[in-house]
């Protein structure tokens, strides 16, 4: 038998304090796309890559940020403090050259391990900005170990960095000089950053300047004026990028032209349809996911990016704290919450920083009940916003009011002790246009892949079952639930049902259905609350447990016929008696 | 977490005492190993950015770094004005 002689693959294991920049560089090293934030706690599972080194390729891995090894405060940090015993041939450690002491303490824990190291001395341009000339020799000489400057945008720099990474894989040294205990490790770190810091005269402190952003009244204020620019935003531009540019081409160009083709090549009459009839496959498949949510993700994905690389959001976290914790969570939660109006799996999968599962959980119930997602937002936009802007307000009014409400009950039913806000703010950051452009980009491609086409399939499928009538059927079997209770016409179960694939087709079939004000609220509050999709409850089952997914899809879909038939009810009501 | 007072003698405050603007050296602090790492360590000089309302956080400046310590632990900190 032939034998192979094979080399095993060496491995890099990424390791540093949170928002150092280690995704940063992670990603130009694999060039691949990973979540980089300005704020803390960005990584929370491990991301893995390859990069080459020298003559071979190596495998990389990407942890969560940590303070300490002998405390990871949530489920991400943890991750990173297990994988320094899966025995990685190197370790890459980021150290923040603008957060020197605690860096060097976490780096000193992790020498520790006399696993071969090579330190990244990260951010320098920002440290050189204040004014500080840092000298790395220092560091090296005193701790023993290769450290490089890098800053993560600079290629020359990460070179360097790679040739210092292939030295030590080649010819490992772990000579460390180690130190026991805090009291000896602190006293050194500051003796060390006292040589090798030469700071300005006038130290030049990066918070004061935006230190009104925290501050109680002017911080509230300011984060009114940032939220209703952001919300103003998405909805403005998207509107114009809707109305002026893609409806145009869509409507003006592209879909007559479509339907001059099937006419002309289609005799089938059924088939012709399902093409261009009404819920036509050939127009609803692109104007819904192109033409009415595609302009709304981009202005979203535009504004949720400036708001994470600016770092804003731990500073609205922190003002809104006090208030959080009055529901049980951690202001830090503002930030899952977020990210859900994005979309709800990336919002689950944040909740990883969270201190606790149980914090962890309720985050997710809220996002999955009440918090819609980009698509479904869009798809509001485009059905309410024309109708009328009070309605449009008014819906989203409802899902801010139930998430404090939910809120409230979960930590009414099962109290627990918050956990302390401990926490570093990291410095405002104007963001680099490559990079944010890079990440616009990127979360526009997911939607494409992820949100527009099973859109499209789903798309498919109805235009089929709408032709041969079976949807007509089920609508008829769903008529008491939405003609007797929720007292929309009988047609409005398509989107019910369709619903529990994505949360947009939820509402857009809506469109073209001929309903008045009331009728398109219910329709769209019972949206809101209805199951989340497919995608999210699996995420749920994965992330937690089976019986975490199937409590919300219980619960969601009990809360949202009932509450939709409530307001159809009370609005009906009100309506009779004020005019 | 576990603070003991300070001798009654000792000009000291609470941290969550500050006013803001103020600024004090830490004295005592409770065995939270997370605040070393934050750079609230004995005989660090600290400032009071902002008190958060609602009983929120405080926002210090120690050093050139902006930490974030909530009001329970801030008032198990003792400071020296
Ligand atoms: N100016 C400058 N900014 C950097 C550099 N490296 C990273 N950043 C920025 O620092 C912030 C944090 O970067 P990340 O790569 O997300 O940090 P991380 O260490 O992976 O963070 P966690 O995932 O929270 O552990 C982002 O806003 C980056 O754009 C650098 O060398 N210079």
């Amino acid at each position: 038998m032939a034998t192979t002689h094979t080399h095993k693959q060496q491995t890099i294991l990424m390791m540093g304090l949170p928002n150092v920049g280690k995704s940063a560089i992670f990603s130009r090293y694999t060039n691949m796309h990973v979540s980089v934030s300005n704020y803390p706690g960005t990584t929370v599972e491990i991301t893995e890559g390859f990069m080459t080194l020298g003559a071979s390729r190596v495998r990389i891995q990407d942890v969560p940020g940590i303070y300490r090894l002998d405390e990871g405060t949530d489920a991400a940090q943890q991750v990173a403090i297990d994988m320094l015993s899966t025995e990685p041939d190197a370790i890459l450690f980021v150290l923040d050259a603008v957060n020197l002491e605690s860096s060097l303490f976490l780096l000193m824990q992790v020498l520790d391990y006399k696993i071969p190291t090579v330190v990244a001395l990260n951010r320098s341009d920002l440290s050189g900005r204040r004014g500080q000339h840092i000298d790395h020799r220092v560091f090296a000489t005193r701790l023993h170990v290769p450290v490089v400057p890098t800053v993560a945008h600079e290629n020359d720099t990460l070179d360097a960095l790679k040739r210092a990474l292939v030295k030590q894989l080649e010819a490992p040294d772990t000579d460390y000089i180690l130190h026991v205990g805090d009291k000896e490790r602190w006293t050194d770190i500051e003796r060390m950053i006292r040589r090798a810091v030469k700071q300005p005269i006038d130290p030049f402190d990066p918070h004061d300047r935006t230190a009104f952003l925290i501050r109680p009244v002017s911080g509230l204020f300011m984060a009114l004026i940032i939220l209703g620019l952001t919300f103003g935003f998405v909805i403005g531009f998207g509107m114009a990028l809707r109305q002026f540019i893609l409806l145009p081409i869509f409507r003006g160009a592209l879909f007559p032209w479509l339907i001059a083709v099937v006419e002309r090549f289609v005799a089938h009459d059924v088939l012709r349809q399902a093409l261009i009839g009404d819920y036509g496959f050939l127009i609803k498949g692109i104007e819904w996911p192109f033409a009415l949510v595609l302009p709304y993700v981009i202005s979203f994905y535009v504004m949720l990016s400036l708001l994470e690389d600016s770092g804003y959001l731990p500073r609205l976290a922190v003002l809104l704290d006090g208030y959080f914790k009055k529901i049980g969570l951690t202001g830090t939660s503002i930030i899952p919450l977020l990210l859900g109006y994005g979309c709800g799996i990336p919002a689950i999968m944040a909740t990883r920083s969270l201190p606790s599962r149980t914090a962890r959980i309720r985050v997710a119930v809220m996002v999955s009940f009440a918090v819609p997602c980009v698509s479904q937002t869009g798809a509001f936009i485009a059905l309410l916003g024309e109708k009328s802007l009070f309605a449009l307000f008014f819906v989203f009014g409802v899902s801010v009011l139930a998430l404090v409400i939910t809120g409230f009950v979960l930590d009414k039913l099962n109290k627990q002790p918050v956990p302390f806000t401990l926490m570093e703010l990291p410095p405002m950051l104007m963001p680099k246009p490559k990079v944010f452009g890079k990440k616009v980009a990127m979360r526009i491609k997911y939607y494409v892949k992820d949100g527009a086409v099973p859109m499209i399939i789903a798309i498919f499928f109805t235009a089929f079952l709408y032709e041969f009538g079976v949807l007509n059927v089920l609508g008829r079997a769903l008529s008491p639930l939405v003609s007797g209770w929720l007292r929309l016409p009988q047609e409005a179960a398509t989107p019910l049902l369709l619903g529990i694939v994505r949360r947009e087709l939820a509402v857009l079939p809506l469109f073209d259905m001929d309903l008045n004000m009331v009728q398109f609220i219910t329709a769209a509050l019972v949206a809101l609350f209805y199951v989340p999709c497919i995608a999210m409850i699996a995420t749920l089952a994965k992330e937690f447990n089976g019986r975490v997914a199937v409590g919300v899809f219980v619960f969601t879909t009990v809360a949202a016929l009932f509450l939709g038939g409530l307001f159809a009810r009370t609005a009906t009501l009100l309506l009779l008696l004020f005019t | 977490m576990q603070a003991t007072h300070p001798p009654i003698s000792m000009p000291t405050v609470t941290l969550s005492t500050l006013l803001c603007g103020e600024e004090g050296t830490v004295e005592l602090l409770p065995d939270l190993s997370l605040l070393s790492s934050l750079g609230i360590r004995m005989g660090k000089r600290v400032k009071m950015i902002a008190k958060c309302l609602a009983n929120g956080p405080c926002i210090l400046h120690v050093g050139d770094r902006a930490i974030v310590i909530d009001r329970a632990v801030a008032e198990r900190i003792f400071i020296r004005k």
